[in-house]
């Protein structure tokens, strides 16, 4: 792995992709790390879609990365995940959510509406053609058993980490405490050793 | 929270990851800036957010105001008697505070002046990809552009110590990918808050009635800024790295991507990069000096060519043989952001690289997700609630123009709702449905406008229209709350976020007394009373106000919770979509059954989606969150 390790959030506005990157950022310089993010919404408050570029090393610079440079797509949505395929470099990872939220332009009629198993069968035919791993999480279902469905954006967060051992667990901790105090933080630390210790191989 | 994770209390020395507004919002604290306002507007309005959400308890003035001609007016009043001031807008804002700050540059300032201009190249949340770059040379006042969290944050505290010397208002210019980047930044010393000093009257330098001050004025303003570079020398806010024939001229958020770009080319030692953090006046000495060694130089740079044309003066009037090359050359786009790659491929050919071309795969074709309105958003209701008033009042959709004007509300222009026709600049909506009503056109015509763009711009064009007689529909959105930009405070609260407390201005008060024909104020959810008084007040000569008022239901449900969801019972919906195609909710969808279902997390419980069902498919759930 090269020394920087770039990683792009692929989210719905409302669902916790901005925290997640937050988090990621805040554990990296707490573990001494160098980080930059960068983050693309849009003008919504919510059910927009959200791209968030990490990017944790030793010395980093630019804020976002280009097309073929991700080393890991963190997706929790599955639409929007379909979205950033090209952002995929050689060998790199996906872990996703089975989250699906069709945008009003599907329900319209004016869009394809997807359907999840197709979805997920196409994300992997794609990951193929790069050598990509395809790992598919149900995050919000397990999030939703520690009493807040909103905290699968850590189960997402655990599962990379498992994989990736960029950020010490400690690091985590803090920075959820950090940005998200009281119980919605004590759940996310949860949700993230929930992540962590799935047992998860992928799906292509 | 804990003191050393508190951005704007931490200790100096204190290594935290920090947005770039957060750093800007710590540079104050740490140059002791007493008075800090400004206007919400994406990129910006973090910098005051952070104070509000981290700085109660200390002592300083950290309030938005009503627009940003206003909010600089008072950051002006400060700085003149001696206080330190940070004034923070978005690109168009500038436009909005241009008069007061043309002239700010001539009576110039005692205490430090900071001047936040966040651009938005992309654009990413703004209407033009407007460079504020040419606003420095405009108003003759001096500028800084930091290139990451870290400099934007030291940046505040070196144009605070270059305005007070220089007795000028300094820019600091930023553009997204500085505002909006998380970074490690390394805090300072805290200096105590600047405050009042003295103010005396000085009739040549605070007057502009008198047009022999005024000249004498801008020769002293000419004569400051030939200071700047040799005032700032100290403070290496510029400086070269690397050596060579072959030169980089970068600026902003441009130097991460060169410095990236030369190191993934291994080149990062073989080219010479000359960064840029003083952008007005352009620093010649030091240029002249950078560029002697150069053969060939590229500039980088967001938006315009703007350096690039700077550049290439330079050295016509300093003799220097060097060929610059960068957009105007075709070597990276005017339109759009930069990013890493673009810049790779100008550095490619500018150094003769070949330009193989990276592989990568193609995405998918997903379905777009053009930005909705939330889920229960009063906005919704009222729009829905116009269009149907125009139909029972005997029009055609087509027939009646609707003014659109800048907030959230400006997405109803989006199907289903397809609402909006115009949307061009803060407070626009009533001028524009005016211009169109007396130039001859003669259906009825309706101006939509949030309730926060209707202090900032929409005060003096309702009084224009309510003056001149002309007849128009205007509808005021009031959610409360500036929503699109993060739930800021409006002239309606009684308190501001720091918890001072403030005089609520009454919309109903103000319109009435400047003589509207008919006020009436009406919750969006009612409907059918809101369709009833729009096709009143369209058939009504004069000035028609009606308030839409209802709190933004986002906004609401963070404050209080949500008390009730809704859920669609499958075997009760008949699969009609009357549910989606009239409320365009993104709660809704379709599911693999053909049925819609509801994001039952997202649904905020306003109940549209269950009033236009035809089968009573729709129920309420209760939600005790």
């Amino acid at each position: 792995m090269s020394e920087v390790v770039n990683i792009l959030i692929a989210s719905v506005g409302g669902q916790g992709g901005l925290t997640l990157s937050r988090v990621i950022a805040l554990a990296a310089v707490a573990d001494g790390k160098s980080v930059r993010t960068g983050e693309t919404l849009g003008m919504a408050q919510r059910f927009g879609s959200v791209v968030s570029y990490v990017r944790v090393g030793k010395e980093v610079h630019a804020p976002m990365f280009g097309y073929g440079e991700a080393h890991a797509i963190l997706g929790l949505e599955l639409i929007e995940v379909s979205r950033n395929l090209h952002y995929l470099s050689n060998g790199a990872s996906l872990f996703t959510a089975d989250e699906l939220k069709p945008p009003i332009s599907s329900s319209l009629g004016i869009a394809d509406n997807p359907r999840k198993a197709d979805l997920i069968k196409e994300i992997c035919s794609k990951a193929r053609k790069v050598k990509g791993k395809v790992y598919v999480v149900s995050a919000k279902e397990l999030a939703a058993k520690l009493g807040n469905p909103r905290a699968m954006n850590m189960i997402v967060l655990g599962a990379f980490n498992r994989e990736f051992k960029i950020l010490s667990d400690s690091a985590i901790e803090k920075a959820i405490t950090q940005l998200l105090p009281g119980k919605k933080g004590e759940t996310s630390i949860k949700a993230y050793y929930v992540g962590k210790s799935l047992n998860i191989v992928p799906i292509c | 929270m804990q003191k050393e994770l508190n951005p704007l209390k931490a200790p100096a020395g204190t290594r935290i990851a920090l947005m770039g507004n957060e750093a800007i919002a710590r540079g104050a604290i740490e140059s002791g800036t007493y008075v800090i306002t400004g206007y919400p507007g994406t990129p910006s309005s973090e910098v005051l957010m952070t104070i509000h959400e981290f700085g109660k308890g200390l002592d300083l003035y950290a309030e938005w105001a009503v627009n940003e001609r206003v909010a600089f007016e008072i950051a002006l009043g400060a700085a003149i008697g001696g206080a330190r001031a940070l004034v923070t807008m978005k690109a168009p804002g500038a436009n909005v505070a241009s008069d007061p700050i043309l002239s700010a540059a001539y009576s110039g300032v005692d205490g430090g002046l900071v001047l936040l201009i966040a651009d938005d190249p992309g654009p990413i949340t703004t209407q033009t990809e407007q460079d504020s770059r040419w606003f420095a040379e405009l108003s003759k006042l001096p500028m800084l552009t930091p290139s990451n969290p870290q400099e934007a944050k030291d940046f505040v505290i070196v144009a605070h110590e270059l305005s007070e010397k220089l007795k000028l208002p300094v820019i600091l210019r930023t553009t997204t990918r500085v505002n909006h980047t998380v970074a490690p930044v390394v805090t300072g010393d805290i200096r105590p808050p600047c405050k009042y000093v003295n103010f005396v009257r000085d009739p040549p330098r605070y007057v502009r009635a008198g047009m022999a001050w005024n000249r004498e004025r801008h020769a002293w303003l000419l004569g400051q800024l030939s200071k700047v570079e040799e005032e700032l020398a100290g403070f290496r806010v510029n400086r070269v790295e690397g050596s060579g024939t072959r030169c980089v001229v970068a600026e902003g958020v441009g130097y991460e991507y060169v410095i990236e770009g030369l190191e993934r080319l291994k080149l990062r030692d073989k080219v010479k990069v000359i960064k840029l953090g003083q952008i007005y006046p352009l620093p010649k000495e030091f240029l002249r000096h950078a560029l002697n060694s150069c053969e060939k130089v590229l500039v980088v740079e967001e938006l315009d060519p703007y350096l690039e044309g700077k550049i290439k003066e330079l050295a016509y009037e300093s003799g220097l043989k060097l060929k610059i090359v960068g957009k105007m050359e075709g070597l990276l786009p005017e339109v759009g952001e930069l990013g890493v790659n673009p810049v790779v491929d100008a550095l490619k050919r500018f150094l003769n690289l070949s330009l193989q071309v990276e592989t990568s795969i193609s995405p998918l074709a997903a379905p777009p997700r053009p930005p909705p309105l939330c889920p229960s958003c009063p906005h919704r209701n009222t729009y829905l609630g116009l269009i149907f008033g125009i139909l029972k009042a005997g029009y055609r959709r087509e027939e009646v123009p609707i003014f659109g004007d800048i907030g959230c509300y400006a997405l109803s222009v989006n199907p289903p709702l397809n609402a909006i026709w115009t949307e061009h600049s803060m407070g626009a909506s009533i001028g524009m449905a005016m211009g169109l009503k007396l130039s001859g056109f003669k259906g009825p015509v309706v101006a939509t406008i949030g309730d926060s763009t209707f202090f900032h711009a929409g005060l003096p064009a309702l009084a224009e229209a309510i003056h001149k007689r002309v007849d128009m529909l205007v509808l005021i959105l009031d959610n409360e709350v500036v929503a699109m930009t993060g739930h800021q405070s409006t002239l309606t609260w009684g308190r501001t976020e720091m918890g001072r407390p403030t005089k609520p201005l009454k919309i109903e008060e103000i319109v009435r007394g400047m003589g509207a024909d008919n006020v009436a104020i009406v919750n969006p959810y009612d409907i059918d009373k809101l369709v009833a008084t729009v096709k009143e007040y369209l058939r009504k000569p004069g000035v028609n106000v009606i308030i839409a008022r209802a709190p933004c239901a986002l906004h609401a449900a963070r404050l209080y919770g949500v008390q009730k969801r809704y859920t669609v019972i499958p075997e009760k919906c008949k699969e009609c979509m009357a549910c989606i195609k009239i409320t365009g909710c993104p709660a809704l969808y379709i599911g693999e059954d053909h049925k819609v279902h509801i994001m039952i997390e997202d649904c905020l419980g306003c109940g549209l989606c269950a009033k236009y069902c035809p089968f009573d498919a729709i129920v309420e759930v209760k939600s005790n969150e």
